[in-house]
């Protein structure tokens, strides 16, 4: 019943209410005890009292007995016969029980229950005999016979003659016989009360003991209880606060150790020392009953912020908490996780959204305008440029700026001089004036800055560099370097294609020989310019005698021939000209805003200036033109035709020279070639042999 | 070679002596006083003794209260008459006796046994209870010593 081990770790067993009812029953039923007792052996004593009064009386009455034996035998008035009548019905009821008779004047009657004890039975019988002795020989002394007649059943023995003396003796024994009688009846009563004192210490002490066990039972179950609560709060690592009227009223040793704060220093306000200012607001509505649920920061030992996620139950109705109760446990890595996950997604749009806009960005100027905008996407406060190096890689210019915080300016001239470009990597630098900061940061309009400049590359060459700059001390976040970086890349690799695609298109155009325009190049120009309706000349030109040439010096001399005549061509034309190397040997010039008469003339220069150019070399050549102008047919196939037919002609009357070519000629050729199978039999109509027409068209 | 008796042997015998004849020369007087063994027996009204006549020196009155009374036991040298009274008529008048009286026991309830050890010169002694009433009653017996 008292101490209960405990078979397992039941924390939550109800234990001590059953021990609490335990000490109460026993207390009461201590108590009731020592009350029925009490009440006992008081109503006892009350009546061992009114016994001893009866006992003791007969002493009185044995003593008045012989005075008013003595009174009568004077001649006075008295009832001896009534006082001895009392004195022996009394002796009889205190060895018998029965209803002792009072004594007038002096007392009522007593009930009295009878002797038991056999030492005072036998004073009583002893009493009962010395009153009948008593009596009888009073009777005799009244009747005035010799009391030494009287036979006394006592064993006393009583040798005087004296009549008085021998009743006084009588009187003085049964006197000596009720007073014993009656010490004894109240020697007995103390020891009863003494007894019942004894028995009622005993209770109380035994009750005393059994509650001192219970409770020590209790106190065990109620510490082994805590204990067990103790050990469960202690070895949590969930953070245990009560708060209570903007106060803590308590935390549990988890809390310690994560700010490493002793609990003094934790309770009453002190706790929002370490909670962050943004969160203590809501921290204090919790404790209000705002929400049960709520994520706050507290600042741990090393001075960092933990978030920890708050369960808040309201025990401000509990008599036990009267406040609300924190459960909280420590989610830090989850809240860095999903705020990187959401950055990271912020990124990957803003990443996605970029390639996206690049993408349709056809030419440089427009991927130029695409990071611009992405610059005030990026930020709207820093100063933010993109610096990219010219074709010749050798300068860098200023290509775009944040429109909505401007340029930094950055003084860089060559990529090489700069330091972000030539570690390849994107750089931070917190102070213009650290020792390690870039030299080109240093003396600014704006004064001291941050700054991160991010190389911009494609497919490992460098094209520029992207720069921003921030507040002294206070360089653009992770993040911002995040997107810088991914803008740099994105607009590298658009820039970078951008180029090369620019580039091929060149190419594409281009005849590798000569670095004229090509064919189809030059067939676009036209019907551009027929599409303008700009007139403009057309010029068939051809090396005379190429094939001799090739044969002659080779095909490097033919080469360079053909690199010759362009060079010459391009030093004559105006800038708006344009030729393009036909095929072969052949070149088609066009001369916008022209007619066939200036068209000739120009021809001319160039037959001219090319006669000065080969003078110098050692291989000589000449070159034939057909000219025609837009004026002269409708298509630029047509054209093409006529100024053939020119080319024909001036081939047919000598080469080294320029022939205009109308449509009545053109005409005739086609019915010519028509008829022969192609341009060659014309001529063979006018030369005759075969292979010198062959040889006159070349 | 003949070995001898040890020291603590010796003390040891000596030590055993001592306390041998201690205890016979202890012995009487520790288990009962020293002295004839007179029984007293008192009752109501009477007082008997095993032995009335007796030799001097120590006498050892044990006293039998059979009651029912309470007892006393009063003894005192007496040259052979009656007791002198007090003034009551009833009572023995101790105080005059005193320079008789050898011995007394106080009263004492029935049952009890008590031990009275007097020494007795030749003569007649008295013993009495003088509880009120008591020596008139009959309680009263006479040794003689001789």
């Amino acid at each position: 019943m008292i101490a209960v081990r405990a078979s397992g770790f039941t924390p939550f067993a109800p234990r001590t209410r059953a021990t609490v009812v335990a000490i109460v029953v026993t207390f009461a039923l201590a108590s009731a005890a020592s009350a029925a007792l009490s009440i006992w052996s008081t109503s006892k004593s009350r009546n061992r009292a009114s016994i001893v009064e009866v006992a003791a009386r007969q002493r009185t009455l044995a003593e008045r007995y012989v005075e008013q034996l003595l009174l009568v035998r004077g001649g006075g008035a008295a009832d001896p016969a009534r006082t001895g009548e009392l004195l022996r019905q009394s002796a009889a009821v205190l060895l018998d029980g029965g209803v002792a008779p009072a004594v007038e004047g002096d007392d009522d009657e007593t009930a009295v229950p009878g002797e038991r004890d056999p030492v005072i039975r036998a004073q009583l019988v002893e009493q009962q005999r010395l009153v009948g002795d008593l009596i009888r020989s009073g009777a005799a002394f009244v009747a005035g016979r010799p009391l030494t007649s009287v036979h006394l059943e006592g064993r006393e023995r009583i040798t005087t003659p004296n009549d008085v003396l021998r009743l006084r003796i009588l009187a003085a024994l049964t006197s000596n016989v009720a007073f014993d009688v009656a010490r004894h009846i109240a020697a007995r009563t103390d020891a009863n009360v003494t007894s019942s004192i004894v028995l009622q210490l005993a209770l109380g002490g035994a009750g005393i003991v059994v509650s001192i066990l219970l409770a020590w039972a209790l106190v065990a179950t109620t510490r082994r209880q805590t204990a067990h609560f103790r050990s469960l709060v202690t070895s949590s690592t969930d953070l245990v606060l009560v708060l209570a009227g903007g106060r803590c009223l308590y935390t549990s040793a988890s809390v310690e150790k994560l700010t490493g704060r002793a609990r003094p220093d934790l309770v009453g306000r002190a706790i929002f020392e370490v909670v962050h200012e943004d969160d203590r607001a809501a921290l204090r509505a919790a404790e209000d009953g705002g929400s049960t649920r709520l994520v706050f920061r507290m600042r741990n030992a090393s001075g960092g912020w933990r978030s920890l996620e708050a369960h808040v139950t309201d025990l401000r109705h509990d008599r036990h908490v009267r406040g609300v109760v924190v459960n909280a446990r420590d989610v830090t890595e989850r809240v860095q996780l999903e705020g990187e996950l959401t950055r990271q997604a912020q990124r990957d749009s803003f990443a996605s959204q970029l390639v996206e806009a690049l993408e349709m960005a056809d030419e440089e100027a427009a991927a130029h305008d695409v990071v611009t905008r992405a610059m005030a996407e990026i930020s709207t406060e820093s100063p933010m440029e993109l610096l990219l190096s010219d074709s010749s890689r050798a300068h860098l210019e200023q290509a775009a700026v944040n429109p909505a915080a401007g340029g930094p300016g950055c003084p860089v001239e060559s990529p090489f001089s700069c330091v972000a470009v030539r570690r390849g990597s994107a750089v931070v630098f917190e102070s213009s004036d650290a020792l390690n900061a870039c030299p080109k940061l240093r003396d600014r309009p704006g004064g001291a800055c941050s700054a991160v400049c991010v190389p911009i590359s494609f497919m490992g060459r460098s094209l520029g560099v992207l720069h921003t700059t921030g507040p002294n001390g206070a360089p653009p976040d992770a993040e911002q370097v995040g997107r810088l970086t991914t803008l740099a890349a994105q607009a590298g690799a658009r820039i970078g294609t951008v180029r090369a695609f620019e580039r091929t298109q060149l190419q594409a155009q281009t005849d590798a020989l000569t670095g004229l325009i090509n064919r189809r190049t030059l067939e676009g120009e036209l019907r551009r310019l027929q599409r303008h309706s700009t007139p403009f000349a057309l010029a068939l030109a051809d090396l005379d005698r190429f094939k001799q040439l090739n044969d002659t010096h080779g095909h490097e001399e033919g080469d360079r021939s053909l690199r010759v005549f362009s060079h010459v061509v391009r030093q004559v034309l105006r800038s708006d000209d344009l030729v393009a190397r036909w095929g072969g040997e052949e070149f088609l010039l066009a001369l916008p805003h022209s007619d066939a008469g200036e068209a000739v003339d120009v021809m001319n220069r160039i037959r001219a200036a090319l006669a000065e150019t080969v003078r110098a070399g050692h291989v000589q050549f000449t070159v034939s033109f057909g000219v025609t102008d837009s004026t002269r047919a409708t298509t630029i196939q047509e054209l093409i035709q006529l100024a053939d037919v020119g080319l024909y002609l001036s081939k047919t009357h000598g080469r080294d020279r320029v022939t205009v070519a109308d449509p009545l000629q053109a005409a005739d050729a086609r019915r010519n070639r028509n008829g022969n199978g192609g341009l060659g039999l014309v001529a063979a109509a006018l030369h005759p042999p075969e292979d010198e027409a062959e040889e006159a068209l070349s | 070679m003949l070995r001898r008796p040890s020291r603590a042997w010796a003390a040891s015998g000596v030590l055993l002596t001592v306390v041998a004849t201690a205890a016979a020369g202890c012995g009487g007087g520790t288990s009962s006083p020293p002295g004839r063994v007179v029984d007293v027996t008192e009752r109501d009204f009477r007082i008997s003794v095993s032995e009335t006549h007796l030799r001097a020196g120590t006498v050892v009155f044990r006293a039998h209260n059979v009651g029912p009374d309470a007892h006393e036991l009063i003894v005192v040298r007496t040259d052979g008459g009656r007791l002198r009274l007090r003034a009551d008529g009833m009572t023995v008048d101790e105080e005059g006796l005193r320079r008789s009286i050898v011995g007394t026991l106080e009263a004492a309830n029935a049952g009890a046994v008590r031990e009275l050890s007097v020494r007795l010169r030749p003569g007649r002694y008295a013993l009495f209870c003088n509880m009120s009433g008591h020596y008139m009653g009959g309680m009263e017996a006479t040794v003689v010593v001789a």
